[in-house]
């Protein structure tokens, strides 16, 4: 066990440096730079400004110094287009916001999304799994621009205590984690649905309900448990992306979260903010799927004999 | 167990306050005297010398103030601010400002010609790298000085008494006041961001809500990123008494649509902007709420003329005659705006005769296709696929797509469209990598020059190739006049002889559409610039 965390470490740290690297280089051959305007500075200004922030350096020297200042001052860079502010205080700020709705929106997931596969699949083609099955597809087809909107529209405007967007009262969350949890409620009950069906055709299922179990018991205790490995292994990328944030839905219900910066650092060429993100975002995922890794041990035998091997 | 409680009961309890309060976020604001106002985009920066967008502007103004302040009465009339009183030489270019010497910072010292004279050796100081250091180029040797080929001492910035400030500029300027206006032309607390960094430190921290000094009707009370900024009253402030509200939040929302539903929704008392496709529905759900207001700002394709066959007037003319304006406002910008053949928006008691044309739009396509004939591209043969460059807006897109079909339509001939996102966009017009591109200019400061000027030979925002030494001597000779009515006729001159040649295709002069809560706001007046004071906002419960 401990020989299979320290491996995947090692695996997680080498994804993320090549992942930055490759940013790194990647958010420099945009067209464009951080300064650009709606008015076209003088020469002189933006050579101050490069020189000012080290952008007139090669970038394998930005690269080195990049590395060096996370490594020795713990310094991620500053905000090349909001100036005075750090990369650290930005991520510092929006993050709690995307992790307190990240976390939400999976719980809402988990609670819909597991139940509703697990029902599906023990009606398996009758009218519950049909219906379930339609609203998952549609869950799964209609985007987030679209549902997010609707919500606000009816019941953030109807609803009394819901808020059709902004982020000024703890009520403000419902709305967005309920749009992130129901999409991902969708994609969970079909991955359920499939994993239980599978368990639920084998023998050892037969034997159970050939022993009397009752179909709780069946469900529960014989057929969950392997049932759930397609949705765990989805779950541990998503729960690392739903933290991270989500641009349309921040941006639906004016949420100030890490999903805006993600697409507007780009768009701004924002390069330090840029890469602390995507370290950020690399990290998480990382993390997330070393959960998942050992959660699929735990709840699988047959891994733990090949993960010792 | 215990914390699956707590969390219950938390729930259940904002779940019973919420609904307990049936009051909206705007109602309860309102109650306090506190505006909400939506603000476009998350600000670049507080600091007067970084920012550059509209929405920092906004904010600024309400925390710092200039030698004189926008009246709210009047659009464009200033009224004395930190100076008191001012007077200038016959040729106005040599004017001197007495400051009120009862004028405060918001910790309690003196706001000094010093602060002034500080202020604008920071932004031009060649260490610096002020974005914006162009607009105080009007003082004598500025632009020297932000390049690095003279010294502070030569620049025509002197504060020769503590409360006597001296500005000489490099010619007649009777319209300054109206320059004074631009945040760019406001003091900063020299002592403030000396104990924090000194005045070439661009990552200064006096901008911060901890840090905050200003001279201004509000301070900085707090900001979160992406969130809100919030701005109290300042009692420092000169005229303290006078402020009509009791602070001001500003949402940056960036998303139109988002900030309709909001206001209709009880979050805000104005918004920024209503997008095109809400325009109807937002017109017939608040009718008394709705405005729509001429804003100085032109909507306008850029033509790329050191590119054959663009290079060619008769074909910019005949691209310029094939479009059909009214149809484009009615249709596609659904009436957010006023169509137009001429650059500078009307303001400002100016005005300037388009080139004679043929009036209705039958007579135009013919003209235009008898043009593009002269010109060796009969109906459109041979004429190459030109690209037609946009924003990935949609207004701009589906504006792009339409002007496409009438050219198809009336000159048979095919452009391409490029939609790109906004910095590849903004990279690609400033280096002149495109054929055509949609562009919009809004004035910095009420006054034609803000525009006219743009078009001057090989001038930073040109970005057409274009230049005609007449129109160069026409603008010098505005800038080297005393006299308003002749300086108006020689901007006139130059954009007309602009216009004759266009190397740009006017569309439209844009109006902001917005919503403005008629219940809770009084005191509100369009201003052509979109910077009617909020310190004069009236908010009532």
């Amino acid at each position: 066990m401990i020989k299979l965390l320290l491996k995947r470490l090692a695996q997680g740290a080498l994804v993320v440096f090549v992942l930055e690297t490759i940013t790194f280089f990647l958010v420099r051959m945009l067209p464009g730079n951080p300064f650009l305007g709606e008015r076209k500075l003088p020469q002189h200004v933006m050579e101050q400004l490069n020189a000012l922030y080290g952008l007139d350096q090669s970038a394998l020297v930005q690269y080195f110094n990049y590395w060096k200042n996370i490594l020795t001052e713990g310094d991620f860079g500053p905000s090349l287009v909001r100036e005075g502010l750090q990369v650290s205080d930005i991520i510092a700020e929006a993050f709690p916001v995307s992790l307190w709705l990240g976390v939400l929106g999976m719980g809402i997931a988990i609670v819909v999304g597991i139940p509703a596969g697990m029902i599906a699949a023990r009606c398996k083609n009758r009218w519950p799994d049909v219906l379930l099955m339609f609203f998952a597809m549609l869950g799964i087809c209609v985007p987030a621009f679209v549902i997010a909107p609707v919500f606000g529209k009816t019941l953030g405007m109807h609803v009394p205590g819901l808020s059709v967007a902004g982020w000024d009262n703890p009520l403000c969350a419902v709305l967005p984690s309920l749009t992130l949890g129901l999409i991902n409620a969708a994609y969970l009950a079909r991955l359920t649905r499939g994993g239980m069906l599978e368990v639920l055709s084998q023998d050892f299922m037969r034997t159970a309900k050939a022993k009397g179990a009752g179909t709780i018991r069946q469900l529960f205790i014989h057929a969950l448990r392997s049932g759930l490995l397609p949705a765990v292994s989805y779950l541990g990328p998503a729960f690392a992306a739903l933290i991270t944030g989500s641009f349309v839905v921040e941006t639906c219900f004016q949420v100030p979260g890490m999903g805006l910066h993600f697409v507007n650092a780009t768009t701004d060429r924002d390069y330090f903010l840029i890469q602390g993100l995507v370290l950020c975002y690399g990290i998480l995922i990382v993390g997330a799927n070393l959960i998942v890794d050992l959660a699929l041990v735990a709840l699988n035998p047959r891994l733990r004999t090949q993960g010792a091997a | 167990m215990n914390w699956k409680c707590a969390i219950a009961v938390l729930l259940l309890g904002s779940l019973l306050t919420a609904c307990k309060e049936q009051k909206s976020s705007a109602e309860k604001f309102a109650e306090d005297g506190i505006l909400l106002i939506g603000n476009n985009s998350e600000p670049q920066s507080q600091d007067p010398h970084k920012a550059t967008a509209v929405a920092d502007g906004k904010i600024i103004c309400t925390l710092l103030e200039g030698l004189v302040r926008p009246s709210p009465t009047e659009d464009g009339a200033v009224l004395p601010g930190t100076a008191e009183r001012w007077e200038h030489n016959d040729t106005a270019d040599e004017w001197t400002f007495h400051l009120n010497p009862s004028a405060k910072w918001s910790d309690g010292r003196p706001v000094t010609a010093n602060d002034f004279a500080y202020a604008y050796q920071r932004l031009l100081h060649p260490k610096f790298a002020g974005k914006y250091a162009e607009m105080l180029y009007p003082l004598r040797n500025a632009e020297n000085f932000s390049k690095g080929l003279c010294n502070w001492e030569e620049v025509g910035v002197k504060a020769v008494a503590p409360h006597t400030l001296r500005l000489s500029l490099s010619g007649p300027t009777p319209h300054l006041l109206r320059l004074l206006l631009h945040y760019t032309w406001f003091p900063i607390p020299a002592h403030k961001v000396e104990e924090l960094g000194g005045m070439l430190d661009r990552r200064s921290l006096w901008t911060r809500p901890e840090h905050w000094v200003g001279n201004g009707a509000y301070v900085l009370a707090a900001h979160r990123f992406n969130d809100y900024l919030s701005v109290s009253p300042n009692p420092q402030y000169l005229r303290a008494s006078e402020l009509k509200n009791k602070g001001i939040r500003f949402l940056p929302i960036v998303n139109g649509y988002t900030e309709t539903r909001m206001y209709l929704g009880g979050k805000l008392h104005i918004t920024n902007n209503v997008p095109p496709e809400m325009l109807a529905y937002a017109q017939a759900e608040r009718p008394s709420d709705f405005c729509r207001d001429p804003y100085y700002c032109t909507i306008f394709y850029r033509l790329n003329t050191s590119r054959a066959p663009l290079n060619d007037s008769r074909v910019r003319r005949a691209l310029h005659l094939a479009i059909d304006r009214e149809a484009l406002v009615n249709k596609v910008v659904r009436g957010a705006g006023a169509p137009s053949v001429t650059f500078t928006p009307p303001g400002a008691g100016y005005a300037v005769n388009a080139p004679t044309e043929p009036t209705t739009q039958a007579e135009r396509e013919e003209e235009a296709r008898r043009l593009l004939a002269e010109a060796g591209y009969a109906e459109g043969k041979k004429f190459p696929v030109l690209e037609l460059m946009t924003t990935s807006r949609d207004v701009q897109r589906v504006m792009a797509e339409t002007i496409q079909a009438m050219w198809e339509k009336v000159l048979g001939i095919h452009v391409d469209i490029r939609s790109c996102e906004w910095t590849a966009y903004k990279s690609a017009q400033q280096n002149m990598e495109y054929d055509i591109s949609s562009s919009s200019w809004s004035g910095d400061y009420l006054d034609p020059a803000t525009f006219v000027e743009l078009w001057r030979s090989g001038g930073g925002n040109n970005c057409t190739g274009w230049g005609n030494p007449e129109a160069d001597a026409a603008l010098s000779a505005a800038r080297n006049t005393g006299h308003a009515e002749q300086r108006q006729r020689h901007l006139q001159q130059a954009e007309e002889l602009m216009l004759h040649e266009l190397p740009i295709l006017p569309l439209y002069h844009s109006q902001r559409t917005y919503l403005r809560s008629s219940r809770h706001i009084d005191g509100w007046q369009p201003r052509l610039l979109d910077n009617f004071p909020l310190d004069a906002v009236l908010v009532k419960p």
